[in-house]
């Protein structure tokens, strides 16, 4: 019960404390615009490479933009306490950590799911994206998929954060690199292999690839094999940021560290 | 000459600032190479050849704004953390002078964009740096960097006007890209794009960059991008003069 | 009656390094050995210096620190190997400006921490509402915090540290930086936490403070606890000396050393009063050394000239001056 009540109302009172593009001013330009600005960018990147269609980069784009909350809202949340100085008081109390922190994780993927699906609907309006009728609800379902998986690993990027000074340090290049090794942009195959390797066991990989396909017209059954693949992405990188945080808690015990981190 | 002599010293004083930052450094360099090395991808991967090069050369003219708009922007919170935002403000020509040395410096840094990007492309990829013009591209390089302090002036001085004028900074990194045709040709862009191009310094600073690596006259885009930059200054003058009109009718220097 | 707070000959190292082409490694022992005990029911003065070693003793009792050697039982309980366990039963309340978040209102700083510490969802607003009126803050609850000033955010860190109505709570220089007058409603609020059973940890550098409030103090120096006692134990270690005041006006550093060497004096402290530095001399009673110093302070301006019984602050100076 405490659980579900830290998970849960925790989390979303540290969201507002620690989220900063909240207002309307900083979040329509900050979380609708810049994505969309960003799938255009891209769209006509692509019409100018001579590659792939308008629907290629949308879905690509559209999707990884989930990672302004994902990559970016989580590093606020988790990371953020090292400038509010609070990760003391924190990890004083007896609050079980798994809750403490995926419960953060919430309302970030709320609010990525949301980014993704006006930049979807935004590339559906002003670029040459028709998706497959009735291919809306699994695409959807796939958004949340990649939302949940995105801030998994945004959940790693905001525990580096509290052991490293710039949480934006680590978080910006995070999301670039997304762009190159996702296949939101350039097909995995057409990079060298050490890149697609890493790609695939980056979140978003395996999720975009199957809403692509799906936009196209495929069923959600065909590619099921992807969709777990995405899943079980998400889930190691949820391991991940669970030990990172505890590894952390442990060695800034030992080091002095908590306070000055 | 005193002004020349000033607002060398503020450059100069600005780029050691940024060069130290080690974020800002990293974030200036990092983030160009990864967007290069993406469109190397794209582009060759692509049914037109051509194109590589030219958008080497493209996704390294794009880190110079990426840091003259977030340093820009970070110059003027400084300032207003600082407290010495107010004192400026009282008088635009001493504003104007303090201000534009940070964005013109924040330009320059972009050359450590610039440069990685060429040699990172010349190295990784080998992609040959040949330009048609190189004493054209020498002085092409000024050009453009003054064109990119001149919008980043215009753009700070926006931020002292509005407090919340960095919520808009989030959000302009691509729209420029896309405006001033860095990396995608105007000509693909639907046609009014264009001419919000036209009026943007930068874009005729690209475009003499371009023109001297692959040919072309390059005076007279350097000669627009000069002409629109000196427009800058007027408007930002213009603009400092209203708040400071308003600043002294409301006694609300909303700058704190 | 085990002692409700028991530490062993606590130890505690830093490691840090410095430079960055040739990294060096230097070792500091900020608690070098520290030992004592409190009762239930007591509040307890860790006094010392900055830099003392009071902040770092304290964050090993309440687990955020691992000793580098020693032992620390709260309630009976390991603070390394029972940390969860201890966290449960503990309160912490640290002075200065941060550790609250600034964009949520005070009743939900609160709210926050009181899921945090499990306190059941349907006592969490009977129990807000108590500590705010406990504190001083009702009334102002809903205000983001970073409009309140120093004293506020103290004392809703104080409300904090006692959401789970814990038995034991550390406070670490509460009053620090705030106005007298708030300084002294939060005292009256700290003492009144020992009426209601509760067992007190105090770090202060004001004398005055530990004076006031505590029933033992532990006076902590360098690491190590140089003397531990009632308030009037600690006095007594002074209780042979007398203490003159001189006030004097841009006295030269020479000349205190060379009262400092003269015959009879134990220790000499200096307090900067605006314009004037008021010497603090210790010396044996009896003996009469006034004219003597007076003469040695020829040429430097001398103002007023009082003679006085010690009080704890000279014990303190007395302890640390010697350690």
């Amino acid at each position: 019960m405490t659980w579900l009540r830290i998970f849960g109302v925790g989390g979303y009172l540290s969201y507002r404390a620690l989220f900063n593009w909240q207002s309307p001013t900083y979040y329509i330009p900050t979380m609708l615009a810049h994505p969309v600005f960003q799938i255009l960018f891209f769209a006509y990147l692509g019409r100018f490479s001579g590659t792939e269609s308008d629907a290629f980069f949308v879905v690509g784009n559209g999707i990884q933009v989930c990672a302004m909350a994902g990559v970016y809202g989580m590093a606020l949340t988790v990371g953020g306490e090292r400038w509010t100085h609070t990760l003391g008081s924190l990890l004083a109390t007896p609050a079980n950590r798994s809750a403490l922190f995926l419960g953060r994780a919430l309302p970030n993927v709320v609010n990525g799911v949301l980014v993704s699906v006006f930049g979807l609907g935004v590339g559906r309006l002003l670029l040459d994206f028709h998706p497959a009728p009735g291919s809306v609800p699994s695409i959807f379902l796939l958004v949340v998929v990649c939302t949940l998986s995105c801030s998994a690993f945004g959940l790693a990027v905001g525990a580096l954060g509290l052991r490293f000074r710039d949480v934006f340090m680590i978080a910006n290049p995070a999301y670039f690199l997304m762009l190159l090794l996702c296949g939101v942009n350039v097909p995995l195959d057409r990079l060298p292999n050490w890149m697609s390797t890493i790609g695939s066991g980056l979140p978003l990989t395996h999720g975009i690839a199957a809403a692509r396909e799906v936009a196209d017209g495929a069923s959600l059954g065909s590619v099921s094999t992807l969709v777990w693949k995405e899943i079980a992405v998400g889930a190691c990188w949820t391991v991940v940021a669970y030990v990172l945080l505890r590894v952390f808690e442990a060695e800034g015990r030992r080091r002095a560290t908590l306070e000055t981190m | 000459m005193r002004v020349a002599r000033l607002v060398w010293v503020g450059l100069v004083f600005r780029v050691k600032e940024l060069t130290r930052s080690g974020l800002f450094v990293f974030t200036s360099v990092i983030e160009p190479l990864i967007f290069a090395t993406l469109t190397y991808y794209l582009f060759s991967a692509g049914s037109r050849p051509e194109t590589v090069i030219y958008s080497a050369l493209g996704a390294g003219m794009m880190g110079i704004w990426t840091s003259t708009l977030f340093a820009s922007g970070g110059a003027i919170s400084w300032q207003r953390w600082q407290g010495t935002l107010e004192l400026l403000v009282a008088a635009p020509p001493a504003f104007l002078l303090v201000i534009f040395p940070l964005t013109l410096g924040s330009a320059t840094i972009g050359l450590y964009s610039l440069t990685a990007t060429l040699a990172w492309e010349r190295v990784v990829f080998g992609l040959p740096f040949d330009p048609v013009h190189p004493f054209q591209f020498v002085l092409a390089v000024p050009t453009m960097i003054f064109g990119l302090g001149a919008l980043g002036l215009v753009i700070a001085t926006s931020f002292v006007l509005y407090r919340n004028a960095n919520a808009l900074s989030n959000m302009l990194e691509f729209p420029v890209w896309l405006a001033t045709g860095v990396i995608v040709p105007l000509s693909l862009l639907p046609g009014w794009t264009s001419v919000i191009g036209w009026m943007l310094a930068p874009t005729w600073g690209f475009e003499a960059m371009r023109r001297s690596v692959f040919g072309g006259d390059v005076w007279a885009p350097m000669g627009m991008c000069l002409a629109l930059s000196a427009v800058y200054f007027g408007i930002a003058w213009y603009l400092m003069g209203i708040f400071e009109r308003r600043a002294r009718e409301r006694a609300t220097l909303s700058l704190a | 009656m085990t002692p409700v707070v028991e530490v062993r000959d606590l130890r505690r190292t830093y490691r840090t390094s410095t430079g960055i082409v040739k990294r060096r490694s230097i070792e500091i022992e900020a608690v070098r050995g520290v030992s004592f005990e409190i009762a239930e029911g007591e509040l307890f003065g860790l006094l010392g210096p900055n830099g003392a070693g009071k902040t770092t003793t304290i964050k090993m009792l309440i687990t955020l620190l691992i000793p580098t050697s020693g032992t620390a039982h709260v309630l009976g309980l390991d603070v390394v190997k029972d940390a969860h366990e201890v966290r449960k039963r503990i309160g912490y309340v640290f002075g200065g400006d941060r550790g609250l978040y600034e964009r949520l209102s005070a009743y939900d700083n609160l709210r926050y921490f009181a899921e945090l510490y499990g306190v059941p969802p349907r006592n969490q607003r009977r129990r807000i509402e108590e500590l705010l009126d406990l504190v001083g803050l009702e009334g102002r609850e809903k205000e983001r915090v970073e409009g309140y000033s120093r004293g506020m955010r103290q004392r809703l860190h104080i409300a904090r540290g006692l959401l789970h109505d814990p038995p034991v709570v550390f406070l670490d220089e509460p009053t620090i930086g705030v106005d007298p007058v708030g300084a002294r409603d939060l005292r009256a609020t700290i003492a009144s936490l020992t009426e209601s059973g509760k067992t007190v940890l105090l770090t202060t550098h004001y004398m005055f403070e530990a004076d006031s409030l505590c029933n033992r103090i532990a006076v902590i120096n360098k690491g190590v606890i140089v003397a531990e006692g009632t308030p009037s134990d600690l006095k007594s270690i002074v209780a042979d000396k007398t203490v003159v005041e001189i006030e004097t006006f841009g006295i030269a550093p020479e000349t205190i050393e060379r009262l400092r060497q003269a015959p009879g004096v134990t220790s000499i402290s200096v307090e900067e009063r605006e314009q004037a530095q008021v010497l603090h001399v210790q010396s044996a009673k009896g003996l009469e050394l006034t004219q003597e110093l007076l003469g040695m302070l020829n040429g430097t301006a001398v103002g007023r000239v009082a003679a006085r019984e010690p009080t704890l602050e000279d014990a303190y100076v007395a302890l640390v001056d010697a350690a």
